[in-house]
């Protein structure tokens, strides 16, 4: 008996507590966490549910990459999951963390959390109108949700029909990519009221605007649904100047990015592609060929046109960028935090 | 930005998806086996029957085999979705049998333990390996198999047991049984209502507030009767089975929200029919069994915040016959041939989809002296897929003439075809995919002893599976999730588990232990910047530990359970972990003998002892301390 009792307290005292609680990691290379101009923040989106989403910090000048700086920066917390876009406005970072209904705000220096934007649905994409303003698109709300940027509260919703996608601000007029019906939307930001909308292609995902002030817009054609088309949009009178056909139905371009000087569009399709806001046709052969790798982010750094590409390898580990020179010539390869999709370079 | 593709819905089956493992367990003290002899599976392999104690102490299938085996529990927390693996395997890889017949949904080859109250069921098996082969494909790391006990001439049994426990947990449960010589019959009603409102500390949050769990209520009812008939030679009888669950599905941590109208968001309901005829008995040396058997199960799912209503239905029609002809006292051929017809309809696909999943199954096993060696071998046809060739070949050798230590080997191959799911899912369903193919060994040390008042049984079993064409849900080169033959899986490892039972002057004593160490690794690369090679699979701890002790003096119980999951990746780089963690339950219980036919039990059960925090899988919150009540009433 006394060896019965003995063994149980040795395997009860086994259970004392630990100061460790949630996911750890083993090796997220700490360093600075303090930003400064043209370091590029990496939004690392996790898994759908799993909390695992967060934002690596690289100075280019460097080669330095700092994972979990959302979570060194605030007390170890998790930053949330699905985390789809960054914007930098008014000397702070809003972060929009799709699944966990949220746009966390930070301060742009040491990330530290300001507050947050909470009671959204299924937030995609923060657009700041003003001072005090901002557009939030959303993929289950049916509804654009405009939020105040001093309160960070939502002070009222313009409805849409379904998933609202990447917007953009131009002479005092907002454009939205609407998946659903494949619209481009078109709002006037002092109203609220969405004031006319055109047929694109289907599903807009994504939306720059060039020097000429002509909005590119790159839609997938859904899943095997239509030819995927970049369309070259011109806000003036509202119509289509020229759309570019893909060849190959099965084809789901993504990512449309555009350069510092606002001359060359890149995109993703499978491959990195490059091509002059002046060009006749869409480019026939990659900038940067994939190797194997499933480019899943892209940016371009305004700064210096040089080109970060994610690869989210099994979209379950710590996800890899690498970095080109403007001529597309591999600079640097490190891993950052799980499933890289977006990149936010800040000034 | 892609990650938008998945629509939540495919993302909440995809938590089905999940991931892996292993291990064990006992029998103790007054279990009283249950006799189907023509299903029994030779001694070449491993298999373990909970014992009838544990069963009554659990509340449901989850909570019973996190407690006495080390087959590991996925829960997404209390009454939530947990899933079952053995060895390092999937969910998917784990046959789960009600008498002899697979449940599991054809939808996605799974199915969830918290919706199988330990009320219903009367015998648990845990079958190992190789030994899942017998009963059919899909038990890559094994099968569990749910037992229903028809007893004869017992005359009025009335059970009425009532359990009150913390986060407004309620559960009635009754069972009226009625048996003569020739006919018995079983009633057994079930009903629980469980707040679930727990209060945890949200570390997810910054200032760590204390907080309330939200939308985790629950709500599950059931009937089962049985009707038997004795033969001259044996029973017929028939079993039906209803159960119905309605659940709110909590966020996790992150999401909590102190928005009122966004705490309830998603909520499940499960509705399941379940009806077997059965007709065994044993003549001209032959054992036999023959079954039919009808599942129907409902999913519904709501999402309000993604405004998603999805129903899903299936149907299974099993008709199974298993012989048993023993030619000699050393000579048996086993015969088991399953015809099986699957059926599912669901929102997620466009249209219904229906396969028959049949095999043969022939087998020997014979005897010469202390050796026994056994062959089998399986032809499944799934659809229009024929296999012919799953063998599976054992031994056992007992090594001594007096005392009861045994040697055992054997190896396998099996298969698991792909689900509806993995099949049709729209979008992202691919119909071009194989089954996946284990190749398993297992060897093994048992020795049962017993002197005076004590007995000491222990086994020690190491196992290697190699398993090809593992299917994995990812985003293809168009950005669409959909599932492939990309992986290739390695598990080894070693199982230990020890059974004592004494008596110390008055005091009984039971220990029930169990250990399991599993290596699990991924072999494939996606590309060359893959760390996941050779790596451990995610969700798949190395080390698993639990035991009970239990205590009886005169008419009082003590027991105590303690439960150890060591450290599991929750990246598949390794780079990412939760810590291991450590529960201690226990439990006093007392009974009284109110006439010689009725007995009154009341019962305190206090679980998590140490109020531990942890988390079972990333950011879900679990219950701290809490506890259970028990009054129960028996005539007989």
């Amino acid at each position: 008996m006394k060896n019965w009792i003995i063994i149980l307290t040795l395997l009860i005292l086994f259970s004392c507590k630990k100061d460790e609680l949630g996911p750890q990691c083993i090796s997220c290379p700490k360093g600075s966490i303090t930003s400064q101009n043209a370091d590029v923040l990496i939004i690392n989106e996790g898994n759908f549910g799993w909390g695992n989403g967060s934002l690596s910090l690289y100075k280019p000048s460097l080669k330095a990459v700092t994972n979990q700086i959302y979570s060194s920066a605030n007390s170890n917390t998790p930053l949330g999951d699905v985390v789809q876009s960054a914007y930098q406005y008014n000397s702070k970072i809003y972060v929009v963390a799709n699944n966990s209904s949220k746009i966390e705000v930070l301060d742009q220096n040491n990330f530290k959390s300001l507050g947050s934007i909470t009671g959204l649905n299924s937030p995609r994409f923060l657009l700041p109108i003003n001072a005090t303003k901002a557009y939030v698109s959303d993929l289950y709300a049916n509804a654009i949700q405009v939020v105040n940027l001093i309160s960070n509260t939502i002070t009222t919703s313009i409805p849409t029909n379904g998933w609202t996608e990447q917007m953009i601000l131009h002479k005092d007029t907002v454009y939205v990519g609407d998946m659903t019906n494949n619209n481009l939307l078109i709002i006037n930001p002092n109203s609220n009221n969405l004031v006319d909308s055109v047929k694109v292609g289907i599903q807009p995902n994504s939306i720059v605007k060039d020097k000429n002030d002509k909005l590119w817009i790159l839609c997938s054609g859904g899943i095997n649904i239509s030819n995927p088309q970049l369309i070259r949009f011109n806000p003036q009178n509202r119509t289509i100047e020229a759309t570019y056909t893909f060849p190959n139905i099965g084809d789901s371009p993504g990512n449309l990015k555009i350069n510092g000087n606002k001359d060359e569009l890149y995109f993703i399709n499978n491959n990195v592609y490059k091509m002059d806001i002046t060009a006749s046709s869409l480019p026939s052969t990659p900038f940067i060929t994939n190797n194997n790798n499933t480019f899943y982010g892209l940016g371009i750094n305004p700064f210096d046109n040089e080109i970060y590409v994610a690869d989210a390898i099994d979209y379950v580990q710590s996800g890899i960028v690498f970095r080109y020179n403007a001529s597309g010539v591999l600079q640097h390869q490190f891993n950052v935090g799980i499933i890289p999709g977006n990149f936010l370079f800040i000034n | 930005m892609k990650t938008v593709r998945i629509t939540k819905l495919l993302m909440f089956m995809l938590l089905w998806q999940g991931v892996s493992y292993s291990q064990n367990s006992i029998d103790t003290i007054d279990f009283k086996a249950i006799e189907i002899v023509a299903d029994r599976l030779p001694d070449a392999y491993k298999i373990s029957q909970l014992d009838s104690t544990s069963i009554k102490q659990a509340t449901n299938l989850s909570d019973l085999l996190n407690s006495s085996s080390t087959v590991f529990i996925k829960s997404y927390g209390s009454g939530s979705l947990a899933s079952v693996s053995f060895r390092g395997t999937g969910a998917s890889h784990t046959s789960v049998l009600w008498n002899g017949i697979a449940i599991n949904s054809p939808m996605n080859g799974q199915v969830d333990f918290s919706l199988f109250p330990t009320a219903f069921i009367d015998g648990v098996e845990l079958n190992y390996g190789a030994s899942g082969l017998i009963n059919g494909n899909g038990a890559l790391g094994g099968s569990v198999n749910l037992q229903n006990n028809s007893q004869f001439n017992k005359g009025l049994q009335v059970g009425l047991t009532q359990s009150i426990g913390s986060f407004n947990n309620y559960t009635s449960s009754a069972n009226i049984g009625f048996s003569n010589t020739k006919w018995t019959t079983t009633t057994k009603l079930y009903f629980k209502t469980n707040q679930n409102n727990f209060k945890y500390t949200n570390t997810a949050l910054i200032d760590r507030p204390i907080v309330e769990q939200f939308s985790a209520d629950l709500k599950q009812y059931g009937l089962q009767q049985e009707v038997f008939r004795k033969l001259k030679n044996g029973t017929l009888g028939l079993r039906v089975w209803y159960f119905n669950s309605d659940r709110n599905l909590p966020g996790n941590m992150l999401n909590y929200n102190k928005e009122e109208s966004l705490k309830v968001s998603e909520n499940q309901k499960d509705e399941s029919y379940r009806a077997m005829l059965e007709w065994k008995g044993f003549a001209n040396r032959i054992d036999y069994k023959l079954s039919s058997t009808v599942l129907a199960d409902e999913l519904i799912y709501e999402n309000t915040i993604s405004n998603i209503h999805s129903k899903s239905k299936t149907l299974t029609i099993d008709n199974k016959v298993s012989t048993k002809a023993y030619l000699n006292n050393n000579f048996t051929i086993l015969n088991n041939l399953s015809i099986r017809f699957e059926q599912a309809e669901s929102s997620g696909f466009n249209t219904i989809h229906s396969r028959f999943n049949n095999y043969w199954l022939f087998g020997i096993t014979k005897r010469l002296m202390r050796l026994e060696a056994t062959v089998f071998n399986r032809l499944t046809t799934v659809g229009d897929d024929f296999n012919g060739f799953s063998p599976s070949v054992g031994a056992r050798y007992q090594l001594f003439k007096k005392e009861q230590l045994s040697i055992k080997a054997n190896a396998a191959i099996n298969y698991n075809y792909p689900t509806f799911n993995d099949l049709y899912w729209s979008v992202g369903g691919n119909e071009d995919l194989l089954p996946e193919k284990s190749e398993m060994l297992e060897t093994g040390l048992s020795y049962t002893k017993k002197f005076k008042s004590t007995l000491i049984s222990s086994e020690l079993t190491s196992f290697y599976s190699h398993v090809y064409d593992w299917i994995i849900w990812m985003p293809n080169s168009t950005n669409i999730w959909s599932p492939s033959n990309l992986k290739q899986v390695e598990n080894k490892g070693l199982e230990y588990s020890l059974t004592v039972k004494t008596k110390l002057n008055k005091i009984k004593i039971s220990f029930n232990g169990n250990y399991s160490y599993t290596i699990s690794t991924n072999l494939k690369a996606q590309n060359n910047n893959d760390k996941s090679v050779s790596k451990q699979l995610i969700y798949v701890p190395y080390h698993q530990l639990n035991y009970t002790l239990n205590l009886q003096v005169k008419n009082y119980l003590l027991s105590y359970n303690y439960n150890y999951t060591g450290l599991r990746y929750t990246s598949t780089d390794n780079n990412w972990y939760l810590p291991a963690n450590f529960i201690s339950n226990i439990a006093l219980q007392k009974s009284i003998n109110a006439s010689n036919k009725t007995k009154l039990t009341v019962g305190l059960k206090v679980n998590n002892l140490l109020n531990q925090e942890y988390q079972a899988i990333s950011w879900r919150a679990m219950p701290g301390r809490n506890y259970l009540f028990t009054f129960s009433y028996q005539f007989r």
